[in-house]
């Protein structure tokens, strides 16, 4: 408005703060998802005789491992914007390599964790690439490659097979001193390194890409570059994947990622990650694989029959979704100015 | 949205002019891609000659087209969706129940057919409807509505059919598939059911305001477009289609099972997309998925007879699709002239 | 406070043969068949305040683009500092030092205010990771230097308002002390723009040369000593503003005399009009009292300063704000507006602010953006008849003075103001009998200006009514019968005859006299 500069509108009359930290937990959604997850063991608990003994939580830990794996790729993805369908076809493809190529003992399980690494890197890359430097859009591109990958792992195994060592079906699987899961420590340890990932320049770019490619172009973040790294970190992600998903079956199955194409992103969404990118992350993702793996176990245990299992499943999705929806509106409401 | 700067009262592309008497100044573009697919896939028809006396045969063109017909049904009802910004997930298992249905109340008698297919039909749109409630109403994702939606129906279809569904093939169903005197008759069906659906799209109220929601939501809203109903109705006709596919497959198969639907998900989306379709919204026409599931069923097929190891059957189909999606760049012509790559923003 | 910026008649710091800051010489830019800038050229001295002048479609963002490293002209010469200057990427740009504060904001609203100042790189602490104390310490320095201290650096930009973002934008161009700063509408959402210019001063005294584009002459004459007029994308005329009229500048830069927007309107307030829009104590969202009444052939004007309940106000009359209390009426009748639809069926032609987000459809045609609230009156059985569309479509373009072969373009193609007078043709195509107008001449060329006013004119005398918000008050005075201003959500006055004037109203929405 044009006025004579005599009166002064520069300051607000309070200052804005950041929000406390009970409000921020409201509106992220691994707080949902968290209590979600708590629910479902208190039920399991009930139900189960022996629901909170070591072994059975060594095997949930197990179970759920390869999925909160590729969730937490999948999660970078679509923190930028995009849809990663190669999921699937990666992890059987590394999943089969591991069981033909890997060696005995800890150097073979290296070994056949270096291959799946190297192979999830390669698909990530050419995804990448192809998303960020040529413009193709994600989930038609990465459909694509999932289906090669797919045949790709038919060439090298067409059945189920291979020869997994000992060491990987036994020792990875195993409780590391008799008490802590090994499962579980990888797991820590792949969120220890994206919270480090998370707080680089790489990191902020991912979150500014999502938001706004044009603005982040702009402020001078290397768009295309963090949409590479994305990809590529989430090939690796699939490929781990993969690799546990081995150890934990014993053996390679072509057909073995099929499941996770849709469960990775059930996972995502239960775990509170905006689709419409930069909002969300691993954690949360990481959770609501753990949650959709505990599900299935209470589902067994409460004698739903196995035919209704997916009901269940599907419904659990939505209504994490809308708790989380609801959270989310309640928690940016104390952000609004006066 | 691309910024295409005007200069003062200067029309600007004038590629736009010369769409006159067309919706969508883009319909030129969309309609040559659809026209392109088509070519392809009976390029690829003539050349499977090459094979074997039995290939490029006007016999196997027309039996390529007459097992299309079930992804091209399919593909309508998603690119309904697709067009809106949205996805639908559970057409696999909207298939599956549509199939079982049938095969349970219309089998057996001709006069089943009168009132067991309206029925199935109405219940696959209610179910999609709900999708579209939750979608629109309450706002959640597509991607999870659908997916969870698709889950539960197929945990209901498997619990009351406990495993094996029963029932009778239907003859009047099968008679669509047969040779008659006149051709097949699905085929007459598959080219008026593509002409009504491109009109519906492009002539009907109702098409250009799916157009318009797709386009820009937050403005279609402002403008009182009835958003919710619009949202529903295209979700609605989602699961529909897909239930109309898995009533037509009863009449192919003579017979379902509980997988019916499963192969038919992915290529639904591939089919849109690769016809041209923005898989953000407000883009696109029948036209070009109809192509697309042409072009994607004539690929499997010949793939298929190749006599090659599966593994690379898979590799070479999802070869091709990935050769179509670069075909089919916006920018290609910019990134052939420059090598490089332009500012465009990522769905 | 100091009196407004006055333009020095001699940059502070130019000498005799000094090398200027920018040379523009024979800027072309064509996007495949569209001709963008076809001959750009200007130069600006040390220290100097250039202002970029034209209608929108002349080439004003082009201009920008270029000199931001966004996009690489086709021919002709940049120089910065005598020195060649063609930057492949924004970030060259910036570290040749030019630095661009854009019209349509470049911040991220999910980061922290901190997070957004310091990218691309972050400040790091140990092992060189990010550190956000860090960040945050040095992003509260840069906002104390420049007068932002009520700016939290740790707050999320999309829970700031409007005119902070505004600022966070122009200061993180300034900070980064440029040789060149390129200000795009830096005062489109500021309601005191004296910061903007407090710092404008200061860096030019230090010899940083600024370009200025603005649609507001005034501000334009206080600071700016010499313009450059665009027309069609070529550079008309630089002028000296001091010796040049408002009319004369509008001449070059539509090309022929400009329809006088200023025309005094010649019919006499109508109190006794009865009653076609009114609002009695409404409250929600950020108003908390607001009466008002717009009679039958009334256009009756809101002025406020930013934030101050004028937005809330016309979203509840469009249906898209909950009302909390108070009452609506239409036509004399009470209305509750739960949704846009609500509103169009009581016969409200809402024009939004943000035409690009709100209110057209970028890919559809422009005739389709135009019937789209009419295809039920022109479909039958559900079919939409063409003949009858395209007849419709005609006559709504020769009211708005939208030459017809825009009509079968898509809509994303045309310039701002032809893209307003496309939404407003569409509003007036669905029959709406009360216009409410929020800001319809924003971003809009002078030309288009005077079409918008002339239909709103129309309109009225046929009988309808409308409500309209501007932030520029010149044109609420000569546009409207009465003026109502709003502050702090509640009716700070009515001006109207006489009383209506540029003072009353700007005292008024200060909040300083009744």
């Amino acid at each position: 408005m044009n006025h004579p500069a005599s009166t002064s509108m520069s300051t607000s009359s309070a200052q804005l703060r950041p929000q406390p930290w009970y409000r921020r937990m409201l509106s992220d959604g691994t707080t949902i998802i968290v209590a979600i997850l708590a629910v479902l063991t208190v039920i399991f608990a009930a139900t189960q005789a022996d629901a909170l003994s070591g072994s059975v939580l060594n095997d949930i830990l197990n179970n759920s491992l390869p999925l909160a794996l590729a969730a937490a790729g999948g999660t970078l993805v679509v923190l930028t914007r995009g849809f990663d369908l190669s999921v699937a076809g990666v992890v059987s493809l590394t999943n089969v390599l591991v069981a033909v190529y890997g060696g005995d003992g800890p150097w073979g399980a290296l070994q056949g964790a270096a291959i799946a690494i190297a192979a999830g890197a390669a698909v990530g890359a050419i995804n990448g690439y192809l998303v960020a430097y040529w413009n193709l859009q994600s989930i038609a591109l990465t459909l694509a490659s999932m289906i090669v990958c797919s045949g790709v792992t038919l060439l090298i195994l067409d059945a189920p097979g291979g020869n997994v060592s000992d060491f990987m079906t036994y020792t990875l699987t195993d409780r590391i001193g008799g008490v802590v899961p090994a499962a579980l420590v990888i797991a820590v340890v792949a969120y220890a390194l994206w919270r480090i990932l998370r707080r680089t320049d790489w990191g902020v770019g991912l979150y500014a890409t999502g938001a706004d490619e044009a603005a982040a172009t702009l402020a001078g973040v290397p768009v295309k570059r963090v949409k590479l790294i994305s990809y590529v970190l989430a090939g690796v992600c699939y490929g781990l994947a993969g690799f546990m998903l081995t150890a934990q079956t014993s053996t390679g199955t072509p057909n073995a990622g099929d499941p996770f194409l849709l469960l990775v992103f059930a996972a995502i969404a239960l775990g509170g990650t905006s689709f419409a990118g930069g909002r969300g992350g691993v954690a949360g993702s990481m959770l609501g694989a753990l949650t959709l793996t505990l599900l299935q176990k209470v589902l067994f245990s409460t004698g739903v029959s196995s035919f209704y299992t997916g009901i269940f499943q599907g419904v659990v999705m939505i209504a994490a979704v809308v708790v989380a929806v609801v959270f989310a509106r309640i928690g940016s409401r104390g952000e609004a100015l006066a | 949205m691309t910024q295409t700067p005007m200069t003062g009262g200067r029309p600007a592309d004038t590629r736009d002019n010369a769409a006159a008497g067309g919706l969508f100044s883009r319909m030129d573009r969309d309609v040559r891609t659809a026209i392109a697919l088509f070519v392809i896939s009976f390029v690829l028809i003539a050349a499977s000659r090459l094979l074997g006396p039995n290939f490029g045969s006007l016999a196997q063109m027309k039996a390529i087209l007459v097992i299309s017909s079930f992804l091209m049904v399919v593909a309508f009802g998603q690119q309904m969706v697709i067009l809106l910004g949205g996805l639908d997930l559970s057409v696999a298992s909207m298939m599956t129940l549509g199939g079982v249905l049938a095969f349970k109340w219309v089998g057996g008698s001709d006069m089943a057919v009168v009132w067991g297919v309206p029925a199935i039909l109405l219940i696959t749109a209610a179910l999609g409807a709900v999708s579209g409630i939750g979608v629109s109403l309450v706002k959640i994702p597509p991607f999870i509505m659908t997916l969870a939606m698709g889950v539960i129906l197929y945990g209901v279809t498997l619990g009351f059919t406990q495993g094996t569904p029963t029932g009778q093939p239907s003859a009047a169903l099968s008679t669509l598939f047969a040779n008659t005197a006149f051709g097949v008759p699905i085929l007459y069906l598959m080219v008026a059911g593509t002409a009504a659906c491109c009109f519906l799209q492009m002539r009907t109220g109702f098409g250009r305001k799916i157009y318009a929601l797709g386009t820009n939501p937050t403005a279609a809203y402002v403008a009182a477009l009835p958003v919710h109903r619009l949202t529903i109705a295209a979700y609605a006709i989602s699961g529909a289609s897909a239930g109309l596919a898995g009533i037509l497959m009863l009449g192919y198969v003579r017979g379902v099972t509980l997988t019916l639907g499963q192969s038919y998900l992915l290529p639904s989306v591939a089919a849109v997309v690769i016809g041209g379709t923005s898989i953000v919204g407000g883009r696109g026409i029948y036209l070009g998925a109809a192509a697309g599931a042409v072009l994607l069923t004539t690929l499997s097929t010949i793939v298929a007879s190749l006599g090659i190891a599966q593994g690379w059957r898979t590799i070479v189909y999802g070869a091709v699709i990935f050769v179509a999606l670069v075909l089919l760049r916006d920018d290609l012509a910019t990134l052939l002239k420059r090598g490089g790559s332009s500012r465009k923003k990522q769905p | 406070m100091a009196d407004a910026l006055a333009p020095s008649s001699a940059p502070a710091s130019s000498r005799a043969g000094a090398t200027k800051i920018l040379d523009m010489s024979g800027i072309a830019k064509s996007y495949g068949a569209t001709v963008a800038v076809r001959r750009v050229s200007f130069d600006i001295e040390p220290g100097e305040i250039h202002a970029l002048l034209g209608e929108n479609g002349a080439g004003k963002s082009t201009v920008v683009k270029v000199l931001s490293g966004i996009v690489a002209p086709d021919t002709g010469t940049l120089t910065l500092d005598g020195q060649p200057y063609a930057p492949a990427t924004p970030m060259a740009a910036r570290a040749a030092g030019v630095s661009t504060a854009f019209q349509e904001l470049s911040l991220l609203p999910n980061l922290s205010v901190a997070e957004n100042l310091m990218l691309p790189r972050q400040a790091k602490g140990a092992a060189g990771l990010v550190s956000v104390s860090q960040s945050r310490e040095r992003a509260a320095a840069m906002l104390a230097e420049y007068g932002l201290g009520h700016i939290h650096p740790g707050v999320q930009v999309h829970a700031l308002s409007l005119a902070d973002k505004q600022r966070i934008e122009i200061m993180r161009a300034v900070a980064r002390k440029p040789r060149l700063l390129v200000l795009d509408e830096p005062t489109a959402a500021l309601s005191d723009p004296q910061w903007l210019f407090d710092i404008l001063e200061r860096i030019t005294a230090a010899g940083t040369g600024v370009l200025y584009i603005s649609h507001r002459l005034s501000e334009v004459r206080r600071l700016c000593r010499r313009g450059t007029v665009l027309r069609n994308g070529e550079s008309i005329e630089t002028v000296s503003l001091a010796g040049v009229e408002d009319a004369q500048i509008f001449k070059l830069m539509v090309g022929s005399a400009a329809r006088d927007s200023h025309a005094a309107r010649s019919s006499a307030p109508k109190d006794t009009a009865p009653e076609a829009l009114a609002v009695t104590k409404l409250a929600g969202g950020t108003v908390q009292d607001i009466s008002l009444r717009v009679g039958k052939g009334e256009i009756v004007g809101v002025a406020a300063l930013e934030g101050q309940g004028q937005r809330d106000l016309f979203r509840m009359l469009a249906g898209l704000t909950h009302a909390s209390a108070g009452e609506i009426r239409i036509d004399g009748k009470p209305v509750r507006l739960s949704n846009p639809a609500d509103a169009a069926k009581a016969g409200i032609g809402f024009v939004p602010e943000e035409r690009k987000t709100e209110g057209i459809f970028l890919g559809l045609q422009t005739d389709t953006n135009m019937t789209l609230p009419l295809l039920g009156k022109l479909s039958r059985f559900g079919v939409i008849d063409r003949t009858r569309e395209t007849a419709a479509v005609l006559e709504e373009a020769g009211r708005v003075d939208m030459a017809s072969r825009y009509l079968k373009l898509r809509i994303g193609a045309l310039s701002g103001g032809n893209q307003q007078k496309a939404l407003i043709g569409r509003v007036l195509m669905s029959g709406a009998r009360h216009l409410v107008l929020f800001d319809p001449t924003r971003g809009v060329d002078v030309g288009t200006k005077a079409v918008i006013y002339d239909v709103i004119r129309q309109f009225v005398a046929q009988g309808g009514s409308a409500l309209v918000y501007s932030t520029e008050l010149a044109e609420l005075i000569h546009l409207v019968d009465r003026c109502v201003v709003v502050y702090r959500g509640k009716v700070a006055g009515v001006a109207a005859g006489d009383d209506l004037t540029e003072p009353r109203l700007v005292a008024l929405a200060a909040g300083h006299g009744a």
